[in-house]
């Protein structure tokens, strides 16, 4: 019997070539990214999954209120390390530094790093990354040692054992490889190397540690012997805030107040809260979206197979009556159909892996991750593929079964009566949902493009283009002492219009300072963002000054005596006249400097436009190390960079000249947007195809099943215009109740999706309008290929035709 | 033969067809009694019920009044489970537009009875092959209905009818769609079916056709107007 339906299966599939083609490819389409989404969403879920303790870790995080502001930080003080030790109920703390980007040197090879951690030993304990070669538990122990990873290990050496021993230099200083770890990319750490503290963080003695709770520089993990210590660990560091910390900011007259909270290690990811981060951290909202996504696809697909197949069922109907008259029942009719549908399913599911596995590879540069077909063999992935099988196969395939196996063979197997194929009005409903998601997505994919757009296009208070940022290595204090000379001869060069360095630049996170500023008379303390730059940044930047001026090398006092606040520090502060007003940095070092404010600029964005412009000073460092910028000409911009460049290495031997232009630096803030309407929108062009997969299948046949009344039609003297119209006409009345149907849901989407920005484009009309022309359009063109050949077919044959 | 054996009784058998608002009595009191090993035609105009009769006879309709009983059992209102479970067992059918299943070959179509039963596979081929030879097409076992001319497929749909051994064999107007020579064959097959002790009620139009049996039922207007004893076949059967 299984052979006979399985016969009967194929030869059907053979038979209606076009309908088959129309459903596998629908559904292999729908399965193919329904897999790939779940990679992504299996692979952002499962952040640090791979270290053995991953449940037993947890992160401190620092709440720290000052002055009333609450900020919320990854990064924890110096001491917490010496005190969490202390606790009860732990198994090992571990605190990690982030070194800034360094360039290595191996002989003459260098290469430039910005992920090298500093730790010891006992970092490998919490977190068991796998050791290529060396000893993980002594790899830290000396110092002047750095640990590789794979990575880097085979950048310079080829291969990991080639590099143990090795030599490396950097930061004025050698340090030799002690071993060699797995990447293991799967985590908010991803170090190409950790270097051992015992080189870089100075011993300090317990009366100097005991003043650092301010210095917020240190990542602090706890390893936890078993996972449920977790509430024992919060009570332990409250009783610090209040023991030791609260006493030590009232000793210092801080107003503020400083808590340390759990964290555990797999929240991270997902955790946007707090400031710092190792790493950017993933979009919750994003998983949740292409998982709708992805279930959006399959229904698409799966509405296809029962659109066609209930169409169709009129054919299948004598086949139903005959297998009843010689004595199937209604149970062995329903598996028939329920295998045929699993079939179809499994042919699918095949032609899927397929697509995959030539996709990956687009997919990876998309998404920045790093699948391969191993993943295949997962036995979660063979989950998902049963669970898919079943529920496209037997959900989808129900629907057709139940109604093809109610035929009565009394009905079915007169000659001169054809069965009804179906509901018409269900199948039309299921094309408006089809046609409902479609437009969603497309309108979705608008709106994220329009709002790029915009926020590419909007003033960000200075001018980005044309700016050519060099980096300059910090630790190089020859370097910094020669920029004037470096600056002098790259004038030189027409081309340059003007120089400038500064330590920050926009898009940067930048530092936090504490300042004392004039209120009513009295000096109170302030946090404030600043931006150490020199003379020339605000003119080279195009910076536009409200009031006061800029730093001007005619007034000496500026140096140390001078600071430049936004507006909206001016606002915040209350100023209505801030030209003037004093102010002094709240930086122990420089107690007792009194300054004051010679300059207002108007808001400029120093981060993306997620943001509102926060209150700026700008205070005047004319050889602060960071960046050399570089406005140049738009005209041989290329040779304007190889005169830089040739320039640059005449001075600096020692580094290879690193550079990049403020406009895409900036705009990099985008990316995850960027991805997301690259993802979205060919999402979006794949749910638009296969619901005209679909359309077309039942165009094709309502022209079949019309083609008697189209031949009468013609024979009475309808113009194929008029046909054409006729057979168009019901299909694009669902895609405009569908246009009605979408519009708002995705209004109050994305509208939702642009409050993430403090700076959005409007959700005007035209979007709508947009979206709908484009898939009554497209629904159309499927549609009148259909049509126009059932209007053009002779109208004698076609009467014929019974 | 014992003649007294009821294969089939019906009493103020009815049929209502109820269609949005129209309400069509296709069959409107039937008694009618089949004995074992009989030969019953079934003759009136188009429309008076004939197909609507076979079907309920045959099981693949239910009645809407009046009782029907098969091999003694009232089975008037019985579920569809187990309607199918007798159906298989006992019946075969043969339409007038052949009814096989296009996208199965004639030694498929003709072995789907005996899957329905549970049969095995050798003892299907056993019998498929035996049938196809009585039916003489055994040399077209491996063609598609469309690639038969309507003889060689009305022949494979009463081997398809035959091969399960049912008691009763339903035709309704077996003959309609053939040219007189296949109409002839087809009705010798009956006959031959019926000879061996098959029980056989045949829907006609065709008074020639009718000679085949051994009773006539006249219907008109969903009613039973007349039943002739078939005096000729009986005095052929005596002879
Ligand atoms: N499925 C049905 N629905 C409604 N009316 C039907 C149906 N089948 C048959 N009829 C009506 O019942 C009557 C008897 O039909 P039928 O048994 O097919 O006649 P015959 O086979 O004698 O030509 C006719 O009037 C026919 O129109
Ligand atoms: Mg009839």
């Amino acid at each position: 019997m299984l052979q006979n339906y399985f016969k009967i299966a194929i030869r059907n599939l053979v038979r209606n070539k076009v309908y088959s083609a129309i459903n596998i490819a629908g559904l292999a389409l729908g399965v193919a990214s329904c897999i790939l989404i779940f990679l992504y969403v299996q692979d952002e879920l499962s952040y640090e999954s791979n270290f053995s303790k991953a449940d037993r870790i947890v992160r401190v995080v620092g709440e720290v209120n000052f002055e009333g502001q609450q900020d919320n930080f990854a990064v924890t003080p110096l001491p917490l390390e010496n005190e969490v030790r202390k606790f009860a109920g732990i198994q090992t703390v571990t605190q990690l530094s982030k070194l800034n980007k360094q360039t290595i040197w191996y002989n003459n090879q260098a290469f430039s790093e910005d992920n090298l951690l500093i730790a010891d030993s006992s970092f490998f304990t919490v977190f068991d990354y796998k050791f290529i070669v060396g000893d993980p538990a002594t790899a830290l122990d000396a110092p002047n040692t750095i640990a590789l990873s794979e990575e880097l290990a085979i950048k310079f050496f080829g291969n990991a054992e080639q590099a143990l021993g090795k030599v490396l230099k950097f930061s004025n200083d050698s340090y030799k490889v002690t071993g060699v770890f797995r990447n293991e990319k799967h985590s908010h750490l991803d170090p190409s190397g950790l270097v051992s503290n015992m080189s870089v963080r100075n011993r300090l003695s317990p009366v100097e540690l005991k003043n650092l709770w301010f210095n917020l520089n240190y990542y602090t993990y706890i390893l936890l012997p078993g996972e449920a210590q977790k509430s024992g660990i919060q009570q332990q560091l409250d009783n610090l805030t209040t023991k030791t910390i609260n006493p030590w900011l009232k000793e210092n007259r801080l107003n503020a107040q400083m808590r340390f909270l759990v964290q555990p290690l797999k929240d991270i990811h997902f955790d946007s809260r707090y400031a710092h981060g190792l790493a950017p951290t993933g979009n919750m909202a994003y998983v949740y979206i292409f998982s709708a996504v992805a279930v959006f696809l399959l229904l698409i697909a799966s509405i296809n197979y029962m659109n066609l197949a209930t169409a169709r069922s009129a054919k299948r109907a004598k086949e139903v009556g005959l297998r009843k008259v010689v004595g199937a029942d209604r149970t062995q009719l329903v598996s028939q159909f329920l295998g045929e549908s699993l079939l179809l399913t499994i042919l699918a599911m095949l032609l899927a892996l397929a697509l995959v596995e030539v996709l990956l590879p687009s997919f990876n540069t998309l998404t920045g991750k790093y699948f391969t077909s191993g993943l295949f063999l997962q036995w979660e992935f063979m989950l998902l593929l049963l669970a898919i099988i079943l529920l496209v196969g037997v959900v989808a395939g129900s629907y057709p079964a139940f109604f093809l196996s109610r035929f009565k063979p009394a009905d079915v197997l007169k000659s001169d009566k054809m069965p009804r194929s179906g509901s018409a009005i269900l199948r039309q409903a299921l094309v408006v949902v089809q046609f409902s998601i479609s437009l969603i997505m497309i309108i979705g994919t608008i709106v994220v493009f329009a709002q790029m757009r915009f926020l590419k296009n909007s003033d960000l208070g200075f001018k980005k283009e044309q700016i050519l940022v060099i980096d300059v290595p910090y630790g190089d204090s020859t370097l910094v002492k020669r920029l004037p000379v470096i600056k002098q001869k790259l004038l030189q060069n027409p081309n340059v219009v003007q120089l400038s360095n500064s330590h920050s630049i926009p898009s940067e996170s930048l530092n936090r300072t504490l300042m004392l500023v004039e209120q009513d008379g009295k000096m109170v303390e302030k946090t404030i963002d600043i931006m150490a730059v020199d003379y020339d940044f605000i003119p080279l930047m195009g910076i536009e000054m409200q009031a006061g001026r800029n730093f001007s090398k005619d007034f000496k006092s500026d140096v140390d005596g001078g600071f430049i606040i936004n507006e909206a520090a001016a606002k915040w502060l209350g100023w209505k006249d801030p030209i003037g007003k004093k102010v002094n940095t709240g930086d122990t070092t420089l107690v007792g400097r009194n300054a004051k404010i010679i300059g207002v600029v108007k808001d400029f964005h120093v981060q993306s436009l997620h943001s509102e412009v926060k209150p700026l000073a700008l205070e005047l460092r004319p050889e602060s190390p960071g960046y050399l910028l570089a406005r140049i000409a738009p005209e041989n911009q290329e040779a304007t960079i190889r005169f830089v460049e040739e320039q640059w290495k005449q001075f600096d031997q020692k580094h290879p000249m690193e550079y990049f232009f403020m406009d895409e630096f900036f705009d990099r803030q985008y990316k995850a947007e960027e991805k997301m309407l690259t993802v979205f929108g060919y999402f979006a062009g794949l749910t638009i195809l296969i619901a005209c997969l679909g359309l077309f299948g039942l165009a094709s046949f309502t022209a079949e099943q019309r083609t008697k009344e189209i031949g009468i039609r013609k024979v009475l003297g309808s113009s194929t215009g008029n046909i054409v119209l006729l057979l168009s006409k019901d299909f694009a009345i669902l895609v405009v109740i569908a246009i009605i149907l979408a519009s708002p849901v995705a209004w109050y989407g994305m509208n939702k999706w642009l409050q993430d920005f403090a700076y959005r484009t409007d959700l005007s009309w035209w979007i709508f309008a947009l979206a709908g022309t484009a898939a009554l359009i497209i629904a159309l063109l499927t549609v009148s290929f259909q049509a126009v050949k059932a209007a053009t077919t002779d109208p004698v044959k076609a009467i014929r035709t019974e | 033969m014992n003649k007294e054996e009821l294969i089939i009784e019906t009493r103020q058998l009815e049929k209502k067809y109820v269609t949005d608002t129209v309400e069509t009595t296709a069959l409107a009191g039937v008694d009618l009694r089949i004995n074992r090993g009989e030969f019953v035609a079934i003759m009136g105009p188009s429309g008076c019920g004939k197909s609507t009769l076979l079907n309920i006879l045959g099981l693949l309709d239910s009645p809407s009044g009046g009782s029907l009983k098969f091999l003694g059992q009232e089975i008037g209102n019985s579920s569809e489970r187990q309607r199918a479970k007798l159906r298989k067992q006992n019946l075969g059918f043969v339409f007038q537009s052949f009814n096989l299943i296009d996208e199965l070959t004639v030694e498929e179509n003709i072995g789907l009875p005996l899957a329905y039963l549970g049969v095995s596979k050798a003892e299907t081929e056993r019998r498929v092959q035996e049938a196809m030879e009585r039916m003489g097409i055994a040399h077209r076992r491996s063609h598609f209905p469309q690639q038969l001319s309507g003889g060689q497929q009305q022949r494979a749909a009463i081997a398809r009818a035959v091969v399960s051994d049912p008691k009763l064999i339903l035709a309704d107007e077996p003959t309609g769609n053939l040219d007189s020579v296949h109409g002839r064959e087809v009705m010798a097959l009956l006959s031959e079916l019926n000879e061996r002790g098959t029980t056989v009620v045949m829907v006609t139009h065709s008074p020639s056709d009718a000679e085949y049996a051994h009773r006539i039922v006249n219907l008109f207007d969903g009613q039973i107007v007349t039943e002739n004893i078939n005096s000729r076949k009986h005095a052929a059967e005596l002879l």
